[in-house]
C-alpha cells in the first residue's frame, strides 16, 4: 500500500496545494455568489436605495463589531482562551434602555441621558476588565456572565416593555440625510475612521496589537499586557454605548430582546471578517465588511421572499462553512 | 520570619481560609440569608423542591462537564435538549410510537446534535466554541422553521408512563430526581473513576501530550460530544413530559447556568478541574438561589437581574479563589 | 561614548563570585565573568553548567545570593530588568519574540514607537529602521515587509535591531542565536555581530556550537558545575579541544555507559521516505538491540522525520517496514499498538500531562492493564507505577506527586517509565537529555543502554554531537532533508560530525 502512496505522491501534493488556495478564497466566493444570485433574483436589489438601506440596517452591528475587534486584537484570536467580549451587545442594549427610559419616561435632557447611558456602558467595561485581568476569568466566561447580568438589569429598567422614542435627535439619526448620504451612515463612517486611526496610527494601538500578537513579545518590549487588555474592554464598552443611539434609531425606540440578534450578528460578522482577511486575523475593516455583507444577505433573502425563519439556519451554516474552510486551508497548507 | 509578625499571620490565615473555602462560605451565607429572610425556605418540602427543580439543570450541566473536562465548550446543549423533546413528542404524537421507544428516539435525536458537533470539531477542525455556536444557530432556526416561528407542539394524550418521567415518583422519590441521580452516578463513575475519564482529563489538560501517549484523541472527542448531547436530550425529554408538549428553544435558558455550574464546580476542585461532585454543588447553589429569590416574592424582572448579578459574583469568587490559591 | 579606550584590560562588565541556589541545586557557586568593551566573549558549558543562570542573574530575572556586579566601573546593587536595560545591557533571546503580522519597522519600534502630531510617525520609523539595518547590520530589508515573510536569519536581525535602535547599547548578550539558522544565514549573522564589535559594543555570545565559538569569539569563559573553570584569552580554530576538555572535565569517561549491547536482526526499515516538504528519500534502518543516532541542524528535517515515523505527520511516499510487516502509521496510537513509542523533545508540552500525578503519567498508555471492567483499580495502578518508578529511580518516590514539580531529569524518566510499562520494541528518543542535569543525564544514558541490552531498538535524535557519539552504534546525518551520511559512530569524531551536519561550515571557518 505504501507503493501506491509513492506513485500518487506528485499529484496529491499538487491537489493539496491548489485545494488550500481554493479553500482559502472560498468564504469570499460564497458571498459573491450569493450576492450575485440575489441581484439576479430580485430586480430592485442592486439599487442605490437598497444599498443605503443595507448600510443603515448594519449600523449597530458595525459599531459593536468595532468594539469586539479591539478586544480580540488585544487578547489574541483564540476564541476560548484569547480575547472576546460577548457583552458588547448587552451593553449597547443597556445604554439604549437607559436613554429610552430617561428621555421618554423621565423627560431627562438628551445630553444627561447620554451621559448616564455611557456611564452605565463603561461600568460594564470596568467589570469585564476586572473579571478578566484581576480575577483571571477567561474572557468568554466573564463576558458571557456579565452579559446575562446586564440583560437582567435592562429588564428591571424597562420592565421588559417596549419604549417608544420620538426624540428629534433620534429621528434625525434615523431619517437625516447629509449630502445625499444618511446621517447615521456618515457618523458610523467617521467612527470607523476614528477607531481605525486609534488602532493603526497611534502608539496605543500599536502596543495593543503587540499584546494580542504575542504577549511575550510585548512584555519583553516593556508593554504591560494587563493594561492594554483591560483598556480594550473599556473601548469595547464605549462602542456599546455609542451603538445605543443607533439601536434606538433603527427600532424607533427600545424593543426587548434586541441583544440576542445583535450578539449573533456581531460574532458572525467579526469572524467572517477574519476569514476574509488575507492573514486570517480579526481586523476592523474585515469586521465592518462582514457586518455589511450579513446585512445585505438578510435584506436580500427577505427581498426574494425567503422565510424569515431560515435566516438563522443560513447564518449558522455560513459561519461553519467559512470557519471550516479557513481552518482546513490552514491545515492543508501547513 | 513569621514569628515576629503575628497580626499579618492571622490575616493571611484568614485570607488562606477564604481562598480555600471561599465558595463554600458564599453558599453557607446565602443559605443562612434565605432561611432567615423567608420563613418557608428550610421546610423539607421546599428543600425537595430545590433538588427537583435542579434535576434538569444537573443533567445538562453534567453533559457540559464532560465537554469542559475535554478542554472544549458546548454552546449547543440547549439544542440537544430541544431535540430530545421534539423527537420524543413527535414520535408519540405523529407516529403513535410507544413511550419507551419514543424516549430512545429522543435521546437519539439529541445525539444527532452531538454528531454534528463531533463532525465539525474532529473532521473540519473548527474550534468547539464556533462549531457549537454554528450548531446553535442552525438548530434554533430549524426549530423555528418546523414550528412556524416557535409555536409549541403539544400532545395532551401522552402515555401516563411518559408523563410520570417528570411528575411521578419511585418509592416516594420524584422520578425526576431518580433519573438525575442515575445520570449523576454514571457520570461520576465514567469521569472520575474509569480509564475513559482519565483519558478525557488528559486530553483536556494537554491534548498533544495525550495524543503522543497513544490516546485516540479524535475518537474520544467525537464520543464525548455525542454522549454529552444525548445526556442533554434526557433533560429535554423530562421537560417535555412535564408540560406534555415540545416547547421550541426552551433549552437555551439552561446554557449559561450549565456553564456557570461547571466552572463553579471546577473552582472547588483542588486542581481546578471540572468534576462531577463540583458540578453538583454548582447546580444546587444555582437552584438554591433561584428558589430563594422566588420565595422572597420579587417580581420577575428584579429576580432575573439579581440572579444575573449573583452569577457574576459567584463566578468571580469561584475563579478568583482558584487563582489566588 | 568610549569608543577609543576599549583596551582589553579594562572590563566593561565584571561579575565576581556570584552564587545562586535553587531548592536542591547550587546553580552558581562563586562564579565570575568579565567582559571588555569591543570584544566578543564566548560563554560555553554543558546544559546545567550555570551559563544560562548567570545570564539570568545579569538580566535581573533571578536575584543572586551573593557576589558583585560591576558595569562600566559602577557597582550595580539593585539588578532589575529595567535597571540593566537603562545601563545599556541588551539581550537577544533565543526566542524571537516577534509578532508575525507586524511589519519590520513596527517590530523594531515595538514599545518605543516614534510619534508625531497625528499619531505614529510611520515614515520616520521606517527610515530609521532601514537606515539602522543597512548601516549597522549591512542588510537591506524593507521596513514595510511583514515579519512572517522574512527568513529566520532576517528575523534575528530585526530582533537585534530592536535591541539596538536606541543607540544606547553597551553590552549585548546573544543566547544561542544560530540555533534556528542555516549555514549561509549564520555568516550573515556573524557579519552583523562583528559590526557591533567594531562600534565598541561588548558582546557575550552563548552557544553550544564550538565551531561558532572558535570562529567568532575573542575570548571564551567555560562553565562547569556552576563555576567558571577556565578563561581562554586567545581563541583560534584549534581551541575547540581545549574547550571540550574544560567543559567535560574528568566526567568524560563516566558520562556514557559502555556499549555492551548486542545487535540483532532488523526491526525498523525505512526506505525512500518523503513527507513532501521537509525531508526526502530517507533510508534508515534500526536493528534489535541497536542504538542509532540521527544528527542534523534544526531545519534539517530531523524533527519532522521522527514525528513522521511516529505517525504525528504523514509521509507522502516511501515504505516503512516494522518487525517484518509493511506498516502505514496514521496516528500515534497506531504506532503504540505496534510497539513504537516516542519520547518527545518538548517533554513539558508534549510528553507529560504536567498537572497529573507521576503515577497517572506512568500508567497513561497502559490504563487498561490497571483497570477491571474499565474502572481504574487505584491500588493496582499505584503499585505498578511504584514498581516502575523504583526500577528507574524517579525522585521523589511518591507516585502521587504532581508531575509539574519534578526536575527535568525525573520528568524525562516518567516519560520513559510510561513506555517501559507498555513493553515497547522501538524507542524513538528526541533530544532525550535537553534541560537535564549531569547526574540525571548519566542515569538516562544508562537507561538507554539497558533498553538496547534488553533487545529494543533505539533511535536517538539529538543536537548534541558528544551525546550521539557516546551512545550510538551508528549515526545517520541529515542535511536539508536528505541523508548525507550513514556511518558507524566509531568512524566519527565531534569535529567530523559537526562538519557533516553543517555542510562544511566548520571546515570553512577553520581554513
Amino acid at each position: 500500500m505504501s507503493g501506491e502512496a509513492s506513485s500518487m505522491s506528485a499529484p496529491r501534493g499538487w491537489i493539496q496545494r491548489s485545494a488550500g488556495m481554493w479553500l482559502g478564497t472560498l468564504p469570499l466566493m460564497i458571498f459573491v455568489a450569493l450576492l450575485l444570485y440575489l441581484s439576479i433574483a430580485s430586480a430592485n436589489f442592486l439599487t442605490l436605495s437598497t444599498l443605503d438601506l443595507i448600510l443603515r440596517q448594519a449600523i449597530p452591528t458595525v459599531i459593536v463589531c468595532l468594539g469586539l475587534s479591539v478586544v480580540v486584537m488585544a487578547g489574541g484570536d483564540d476564541v476560548v482562551s484569547g480575547g472576546i467580549d460577548l457583552s458588547v451587545p448587552a451593553t449597547a442594549v443597556l445604554a439604549a434602555a437607559i436613554i429610552a427610559d430617561q428621555i421618554s419616561l423621565h423627560e431627562t435632557a438628551l445630553a444627561i441621558a447620554l451621559l448616564l447611558a455611557m456611564a452605565g456602558a463603561l461600568a460594564v467595561g470596568i467589570v469585564n476588565a476586572f473579571l478578566v485581568v484581576w480575577v483571571g476569568m477567561t474572557p468568554l466566561l466573564a463576558t458571557l456572565a456579565t452579559s446575562v447580568a446586564v440583560v437582567g438589569i435592562v429588564k428591571v429598567i424597562t420592565a421588559s416593555r417596549r419604549i417608544n422614542v420620538d426624540h428629534a435627535a433620534i429621528v434625525w439619526l434615523r431619517d437625516g440625510v447629509f449630502a445625499g448620504v444618511s446621517v447615521g451612515v456618515l457618523i458610523t463612517f467617521v467612527l470607523f475612521i476614528f477607531y481605525f486611526w486609534t488602532v493603526h496610527r497611534t502608539r496605543w494601538g500599536m502596543n495593543l496589537q503587540a499584546v494580542g500578537g504575542s504577549r511575550d513579545a510585548a512584555e519583553v518590549s516593556g508593554i504591560s499586557p494587563k493594561r492594554y487588555i483591560s483598556q480594550s474592554f473599556l473601548v469595547a464598552a464605549f462602542a456599546g454605548g455609542l451603538a445605543a443611539m443607533f439601536i434606538l434609531a433603527r427600532g424607533s425606540g427600545f424593543t426587548p430582546g434586541t441583544e440576542e440578534n445583535l450578539l449573533l450578528e456581531m460574532v458572525l460578522a467579526t469572524f467572517l471578517g477574519a476569514a476574509f482577511s488575507p492573514r486570517r486575523v480579526v481586523t476592523l475593516w474585515g469586521a465592518v465588511l462582514g457586518a455589511v455583507l450579513v446585512s445585505a444577505l438578510s435584506l436580500g433573502f427577505k427581498s426574494i421572499g425567503v422565510n424569515v425563519f431560515w435566516t438563522g439556519c443560513i447564518k449558522g451554516a455560513l459561519i461553519l462553512v467559512v470557519v471550516a474552510s479557513a481552518s482546513l486551508s490552514g491545515r492543508v497548507r501547513s | 520570619m513569621s514569628a515576629t509578625d503575628t497580626p499579618t499571620d492571622i490575616k493571611s490565615t484568614l485570607r488562606g481560609t477564604f481562598m480555600r473555602y471561599g465558595f463554600l462560605i458564599i453558599i453557607a451565607l446565602f443559605f443562612a440569608f434565605f432561611t432567615l429572610y423567608t420563613g418557608s425556605f428550610l421546610n423539607p418540602s421546599n428543600l425537595v423542591n430545590i433538588v427537583e427543580g435542579s434535576s434538569i439543570l444537573l443533567i445538562l450541566a453534567l453533559g457540559m462537564t464532560l465537554i469542559v473536562a475535554l478542554g472544549g465548550i458546548d454552546l449547543s446543549v440547549g439544542i440537544a435538549f430541544d431535540m430530545g423533546a421534539a423527537f420524543a413528542i413527535v414520535a408519540m404524537k405523529e407516529y403513535d410510537i410507544v413511550w419507551y421507544l419514543a424516549v430512545l428516539i429522543g435521546i437519539g435525536g439529541g445525539g444527532l446534535v452531538g454528531l454534528l458537533n463531533a463532525f465539525l470539531v474532529v473532521k473540519l477542525s473548527v474550534s468547539p466554541f464556533l462549531a457549537t455556536l454554528g450548531t446553535f444557530f442552525i438548530g434554533s432556526s430549524i426549530q423555528r422553521i418546523f414550528t412556524n416561528g416557535g409555536g409549541p407542539i403539544s400532545h395532551r394524550r401522552v402515555d401516563q408512563e411518559y408523563r410520570n418521567l417528570a411528575v411521578g415518583d419511585i418509592y416516594g422519590i420524584p422520578t425526576e430526581i431518580v433519573i438525575a441521580a442515575v445520570v449523576l452516578v454514571i457520570y461520576f463513575i465514567v469521569l472520575e473513576r474509569s480509564v475513559f475519564g482519565k483519558r478525557i482529563h488528559a486530553i483536556g489538560l494537554q491534548k498533544k501530550a495525550a495524543l503522543i501517549s497513544g490516546i485516540k484523541v479524535n475518537r474520544y472527542v467525537a464520543v464525548c460530544f455525542i454522549l454529552a448531547a444525548a445526556t442533554c436530550a434526557i433533560g429535554g425529554i423530562i421537560g417535555s413530559a412535564n408540560l406534555r408538549m415540545f416547547t421550541p428553544l426552551a433549552g437555551f435558558s439552561y446554557l449559561l447556568d450549565a456553564i456557570a455550574a461547571v466552572f463553579i464546580g471546577a473552582s472547588i476542585h483542588p486542581h481546578g478541574r471540572p468534576n462531577v461532585p463540583g458540578t453538583l454543588i454548582g447546580v444546587l447553589f444555582l437552584g438554591m438561589v433561584a428558589n430563594g429569590l422566588n420565595l422572597m416574592g420579587l417580581d420577575f424582572n428584579t429576580k432575573d437581574a439579581l440572579s444575573g448579578l449573583i452569577l457574576v459574583g459567584a463566578l468571580a469568587i469561584a475563579v478568583g479563589q482558584k487563582k489566588l490559591r | 561614548m568610549q569608543n577609543d579606550n576599549t583596551s582589553n584590560t579594562q572590563a566593561l562588565l565584571s561579575m565576581e563570585d556570584i552564587s545562586k541556589t535553587f531548592p536542591g541545586v547550587k546553580a552558581l557557586d562563586a562564579a565570575s565573568l568579565g567582559v571588555a568593551a569591543g570584544e566578543i566573549h564566548g560563554l560555553v558549558g554543558e546544559n546545567g553548567a550555570g551559563k544560562s543562570t548567570i545570564i539570568k542573574v545579569l538580566a535581573g530575572v533571578y536575584g543572586r545570593d551573593s557576589g558583585t556586579i560591576v558595569l562600566d566601573g559602577k557597582a550595580l546593587a539593585d539588578v532589575t530588568p529595567h535597571s540593566v536595560h537603562e545601563a545599556g545591557v541588551r539581550f537577544i533571546h533565543q526566542e524571537l519574540h516577534l509578532v508575525p503580522h507586524f511589519t519590520v519597522a513596527e517590530s523594531v519600534f515595538m514599545g518605543q514607537e516614534i510619534t508625531g502630531p497625528f499619531g505614529l510617525d510611520r515614515r520616520a520609523m521606517r527610515t530609521r529602521t532601514e537606515q539602522f539595518l543597512s548601516e549597522s547590520l549591512h542588510t537591506s530589508i524593507s521596513g514595510s515587509t511583514l515579519i512572517r515573510d522574512l527568513g529566520i536569519a532576517e528575523r534575528k536581525l530585526v530582533q537585534i535591531a530592536r535591541a539596538l535602535i536606541d543607540d544606547k547599547a553597551r553590552l549585548v548578550v546573544f543566547d544561542e542565536p544560530t540555533a534556528p539558522l542555516a549555514s549561509g544565514e549564520i555568516d550573515q549573522l556573524f557579519a552583523a555581530i562583528r559590526r557591533l564589535k567594531e562600534r565598541g559594543i561588548a558582546i557575550i555570545y552563548v552557544s553550544h556550537y564550538l565551531g561558532e565559538i572558535t570562529e567568532l569569539c575573542d575570548r571564551v569563559t567555560v562553565f562547569r558545575n556552576g563555576v567558571d573553570v577556565a578563561v581562554l584569552d586567545h581563541v583560534d580554530s584549534h581551541s575547540a579541544d581545549t574547550i571540550i576538555e574544560h567543559m567535560v572535565g574528568r566526567e568524560l569517561e563516566a558520562l556514557y555507559p559502555g556499549k555492551s549491547h548486542r545487535i540483532g536482526d532488523t526491526l525498523l526499515d525505512i526506505s525512500q521516505l518523503s513527507d513532501g516538504s521537509r525531508f526526502r528519500d530517507v533510508d534508515l534502518c534500526v536493528r534489535r538491540g541497536e542504538i542509532v543516532g540521527v544528527a542534523g541542524l534544526i531545519g534539517s528535517g530531523r524533527e519532522e522525520l521522527t514525528d513522521t515515523i511516529y505517525g504525528l505527520r504523514q509521509a507522502t511516499s516511501g515504505t516503512v517496514t516494522f518487525d517484518g510487516d509493511a506498516i502505514n502509521l496514521k496516528a500515534p496510537w497506531a504506532a503504540v499498538q505496534k510497539g513504537i513509542v516516542l519520547v518527545p523533545r518538548d517533554r513539558r508540552h508534549d510528553g507529560l500531562i504536567l498537572d497529573m500525578t507521576v503515577g497517572d503519567n506512568i500508567n497513561l498508555a497502559s490504563l487498561d492493564e490497571v483497570a477491571s471492567f474499565r474502572i481504574e483499580n487505584r491500588e493496582k495502578a499505584a503499585r505498578r507505577a511504584e514498581a516502575l518508578s523504583d526500577k528507574i529511580d524517579i525522585r521523589p518516590r511518591r507516585v502521587e506527586a504532581v508531575t509539574r514539580f519534578l526536575s527535568g531529569g525525573n520528568q524525562q524518566k516518567v516519560v520513559l517509565a510510561r513506555w517501559l510499562a507498555t513493553g515497547s520494541k522501538l524507542f524513538i528518543l528526541d533530544e532525550p537529555t535537553v534541560g537535564v542535569d549531569i547526574g540525571a543525564k548519566v542515569e538516562i544514558y544508562q537507561l538507554i543502554e539497558d533498553l538496547a541490552k534488553e533487545g529494543a531498538g533505539v533511535l536517538v535524535s539529538s543536537s548534541d554531537p558528544a551525546e550521539l557519539l557516546g551512545l550510538c552504534d551508528r549515526i545517520i546525518i541529515l542535511m536539508r532533508g536528505r541523508v548525507v551520511e550513514d556511518r558507524p559512530a566509531a568512524e566519527l569524531t565531534i569535529d567530523s560530525l559537526l562538519a557533516l551536519t553543517t555542510g562544511g561550515h566548520v571546515k570553512a571557518a577553520s581554513a
